[in-house]
This record gives C-alpha cells, structure tokens and sequence, in this order.
C-alpha cells in the first residue's frame, strides 16, 4: 500500500468540560489511500462530522495526532491550516457551498485567485474544470440561477480545481433529488476513477454507501466497521 | 476578485444598501450644505464688518491698539504700503491716522474719534463712503472738510455745510486746532460708530496734528477674509521687519470673533452628533450583514481563506458603501450649495436687524474644498476606524463555529 494521505492515530475530540463534557471521538484510528473513494455513515451524534473536520484540518484534535499529506496537523497554526486546506483538500458542503454574488466560473476561480494563481490561468482551469463536470456553457450563470445539483457540481469543481490530495463531501446529496444525487455521485465516482483523487463522503444516504468502495461506520466516536469492497 | 467580491456584496440586500446609501448621502448632503452656508455667513459678517471700517487687517504700531497714544506713529508707510500690495491676496491699502479730540458747534461740543483717511483710496478699504446719508463722502480735492457718524451730527445739531470746530493735541504737544465744513454725514447702523467717528482729510490732518507724515494705521482690503488668512504670515513677518504689529480680523473685531467661535462650537457639537448617528447606523446594518454570512464565512475559511482575508474584505465593504453614500452626498451637496450661491437665501424679516451690523439682507453659502470633504470626509473615516468591530469579529471565527452558526 503506498503512503496514506490522511493518517488519524488515536484521535480524540472532546467538547466542553468536566460534566459537560461530550466526547465526540474517542481515539480513532483511520488511514485513507490515494484513490480510496469511501463513505462515512452512522448515526446521528456518532462522529462523522466531527471526524471530517479533523481530516479536513477545519478542527484540531485534543488527542491524538492527524496528518493529511504528511502534515501534521497537531504541529501547525490557523494560517498553515488555511493554506493546507487550499492547497491539499477539497471541500463539498451540504448546502451554501458557493458564494451567491459570484458566476460559477468565478467561484471556481476563486480558490485560484486565493492561491494567486495568474488571472488568465484561472479562467482557463475554472473553464475547463466546469466543462468535466458537465456545466459547459453555465459558467456565467450565479447560483441562483442554476439547480442544487448544478450547484454541487460547482462545490465538486472548486474542490477539485486545485488538485487537492482528497477531496470531503458532508452530506453532499443532502438535499438533493434522487436523480440529481444519482448525478452527482456519478460524477463523484468517475473524477476519483480518472483522476486519482481521495474522496470521503459523510452520508446518510444508504444509496450513496453503496456507491462506494469502502465504507465506514462510526459509533459513539469510534470506527465500529470499516469495510472494503 | 476580493474587491469585486466586496463590491457585489453590498448589493446582496438592494434594498437594505440603498436605504443606507440614501441615508448617509441625505447626511452627507446636509453637511455639505450647512457648513458651506454657516461660513459662508461667517465670511460674509466678518467682511461686512470689516469692510464698514476697519479693513481686512491692519499694519499698526506695537502696543498702539490697547493704547493708542498720538505718540505711537508709522515713520515711514509709503514703503510698507509698497511691500503690503505685493503680497498675494491684498489688493489696496490706505493710511489712517488718529487723533481723538472736541467738536463743537456753538456751544456744544461733543469728544469724537477723528480718523485721517485718503479719499481717494479709503473708499478701496472701508465702505463708509457709501453709507453716507446726506451730502457727499471726502474727495481727493477736500481739504477742510468733515464727514460725521449721524449721531455725532445729531448731538453736535449740524447741518450741511455748517461749520465745526475741532480740539485736540497734536504729535508735537502742541494744540490741534481747526475749523472745518461738514460735506456728509454717514449712517452705518452700529450706533458706536455713528456716534463718535469723523473723517476728515490725512492731508488736513497731517497739518492738524503735526504729524509731520506719520500715521497711525496701514488698512489693507484683500479679495476675501479667506485670502487675507492665507496672506497673515506674510503680512506678520512684513510688519515685523518694520517694527510694527500685524492684526487681523480676529484682533480688529474680538467682539465678532467671539461670536462667531460660539456659534462655531454649538454648530460642531451638531455636527458631530449627525456624524456619530449616522457613523452607528451604517456600522450597525454591516454588523448585521456580517452576522448573517457567519455561516458562508465558515465556508470561506474551510476552502482556505485567512480570517484577515474576510475581514479585510468585510471592511472593504464598509468603505466602498461609505465612500458611495458620502460622495453621492457629496454631489449632490455642491448641486444644492451651488444652486444657493448664485440665489442666496434670505430670512424673512430679518433684514432690518441684518442692516444694523452692516449686513446683507441675503447670505450666500460658499463652497471651499474643507467644507465641502469636512463632514462626509469625517463619516468615511469614522467608519473606516470602526470597521475594526466587525473584522474583529471575522478574526475571531473558526471555520467549524461559523459553519454551524
């Protein structure tokens, strides 16, 4: 097995104090591989939230260690943390993924502009970008104008135009219909195929699991399955 | 794209921006309007009431204004008139001397101010000429002539052409004695002036007097009150090389500069009260703006932009609505001054009182670069040092919290 991109060794959240304390996750050892295409299931309350956002450098942990690419999270301030998320992960959010004043193409450029990627250089990968997930010809139309799914799949190509290491859906068809999310996860499947990207998927959604090739499920904060398929 | 990102998201809420947009430029407006009108009005006081006599600033000898003795005299004026003229901004001067003495007609005599003038450049200073009631102002061809305030004419029982007696103490110690006609008597409304003042001739006076051509005073007229200031550190260093004091409108009328200074104060504190409303009012809408998008900040911070990113970004926002809101203001405050500079504004039933202090009927507001950027100026700064609240705020996030606000 080659090097995993995300390593979690014992990782422990823990919320408020003494009492009140909640233990989201209670030492969890995880790796995912370059290529995995995984989803993350359980029960509401059970961690998988929790856990994303430690893989996704959103979260540190109060025990434990988690590295993504060979960064160790535990060692890094909030500014290396917000330059490891732009330049190593990809994000697709449940809903207000995008930003309502900007064009799809414009919110895929985004991330290029944050990483000061030359002007002419954005639009040419924000273009094509759209165009492999099937929005040609809607780069000018705002998220307003266009439908959840044309939406996610906006989400799914600002987190993969910058070539991140993995990329982490939280309920991405959430609120999608079950053609759109069929779609969507289609398109999710095929870019991990021909790219080679990582992709976890936090899901609900028993059609979405079976879309995976390896699934996990949490309970109370821990791993209490992980299957390859 | 973060300040077209900023600029786009103070239209997210077209309504809510316009309302504000439409608020600070009602201020702005209101600032624009007011501050060009009040000192407009202050110039015009000032100019009106130097104008009536004293002049837009004056060459004196030292000491000479809280004591002034004949003794304390301008050897030598022609040069320091010369020198006076150069200066940008001055445009005439003319030497007076003063002495004070009686007048009398028959039996009643009366202590007035005698004041020496030029008639032929006076009327470049002082306005007095043209405020003669009966008769005629002095001529360069006058020489034993008198012009009399009404008060002093009515208390002396004079009439045109009647002859007054002058008694004083001139330069050498020896007495300043002389008969002269009365050609004119003016009214300028301040009763202190009309009641003590009398003009006659330098050249009679010089004679008089034994001034032997000293003076006491170089009045200067300029285009404006504002151009006389400007000139002030010219004119202060040209009275220093010749020993003399330099007074301006302030020092020539305390009485009027006082005035103007209280009004001044009381009109600040409403100045600042419209600022600090509408600073709050502003600053509150982009509060709530950022309390709205915590959620979409969460999502920012989470593909990878710094907190100061946002914040900077947030505050942007800030100052392009405020620089929009002010500088519609700002236009339309010069549209509405510029309107009232050509027309003026009077107030009903005002004119008579306006008349008595030399004023004119209508006031007309004047535009300079200070009053029309003061106050908008003010409410794009404050706003601008504010906006530390709301980046503060932005700073404070972490991607999880804001997402799950």
């Amino acid at each position: 097995m080659s090097n995993p991109i995300v390593t979690c060794r014992g990782v422990t959240k823990v919320f408020g104090k003494g009492d009140l304390a909640v233990h989201a996750l209670a030492g969890v050892d995880l790796d995912f591989a370059p290529g995995d295409f995984a989803t993350l299931a359980g029960p509401s309350g059970s961690g998988k939230t929790t856990l994303l956002n430690m893989i996704g450098a959103l979260d540190t942990p109060t025990a434990g260690e988690v590295s993504i690419a060979g960064n160790r999270l535990n060692d890094m301030n909030k500014s290396q943390l917000s330059d490891l998320r732009l330049t190593k992960i990809g994000f697709v959010f449940q809903s207000l993924n995008l930003i309502p004043v900007l064009s799809a193409v414009e919110n895929v450029e985004f991330v290029l502009e944050l990483q000061h990627c030359p002007a002419a250089e954005q639009r040419e990968r924000a273009i094509k970008v759209l165009e492999q997930v099937g929005l040609k010809g809607m780069e000018n139309r705002r998220p307003s104008a266009m439908s959840g799914g044309q939406q996610q799949r906006v989400a799914v190509a600002r987190a993969l135009v910058t070539k991140p290491a993995i990329v982490l859906a939280d309920e991405p068809t959430a609120n999608l219909d079950s053609k759109n999310s069929s779609d969507l996860m289609d398109l999710m499947a095929q870019l991990n195929a021909d790219l080679g990207i990582t992709f976890v998927i936090g899901t609900h959604d028993v059609s979405v699991m079976k879309r995976s090739r390896r699934h996990l499920e949490m309970l109370d904060g821990r791993i209490s399955s992980d299957t390859r398929r | 794209m973060i300040v077209s990102l900023a600029w786009r998201n103070i239209w997210r809420q077209p309504v809510r921006t316009t309302l504000s947009v439409v608020g600070m430029a009602f201020a702005s407006l209101l600032l624009v309007f007011m501050a060009s009108f009040q000192f407009g009005a202050y110039d015009t006081m000032k100019s009106s009431m130097l104008k009536i006599s004293d002049g837009f600033g004056q060459f004196q000898p030292v000491g000479y204004k809280d004591d002034p003795e004949i003794e304390k005299v301008i050897a030598d004026p022609a040069a320091l008139m010369a020198e006076a003229e150069q200066i940008a901004g001055i445009t005439a001067s003319t030497l007076r001397s003063n002495g004070f003495g009686l007048l009398a007609n028959g039996e009643r005599s009366f202590a007035a101010a005698i004041v020496g003038v030029e008639p032929g450049l006076e009327n470049k200073v002082s306005k007095l000429d043209t405020m003669v009631e009966r008769g005629r102002a002095l001529t360069p061809d006058d020489d034993a002539a008198i012009v009399l305030g009404e008060g002093l004419a009515r208390n002396l029982r004079l009439e045109l052409g009647d002859q007054v007696t002058l008694l004083g103490s001139g330069l050498d110690g020896s007495v300043a004695a002389d008969v002269l006609t009365l050609v004119g008597i003016f009214k300028s409304g301040i009763p202190e002036i009309d009641r003590t003042i009398a003009r006659m001739p330098l050249q009679r006076f010089d004679d008089t007097f034994a001034m032997n051509g000293a003076v006491h005073i170089v009045a200067l007229s300029a285009e404006s009150v504002p151009a006389v200031e400007r000139a002030e550190p010219e004119l202060r260093a040209l009275a220093a090389r010749h020993g003399l004091v330099y007074l301006n409108w302030g020092e020539l009328q305390p009485g009027v500069k006082q005035a103007i200074d209280f009004d001044l104060v009381t009109s600040l504190l409403m100045y600042v009260t419209l600022v600090v409303v509408v600073v709050f009012i502003i600053l509150n809408t982009l509060y709530m703006s950022v309390l709205e998008r915590t959620r979409e900040f969460g999502v920012l911070l989470a593909i990878g932009m710094k907190p100061g990113q946002i914040g900077r970004m947030v505050w942007m926002e800030m100052i392009f609505l405020s620089l929009f809101g002010n500088g519609v203001g700002i236009v339309l405050g010069m549209a509405l001054t510029g309107y009232f500079t050509q027309v003026g504004i009077s107030f009903a039933g005002m004119e008579e009182i306006y008349a008595q202090w030399g004023l004119p009927s209508r006031m007309y507001p004047t535009m300079t670069f200070g009053r029309v950027l003061g106050g908008p100026g003010a409410v794009v700064a404050a706003i601008g040092v504010l906006g530390i609240i709301p980046y503060r705020r932005v700073l404070g996030l972490t991607p999880v919290k804001a997402m799950a606000a």
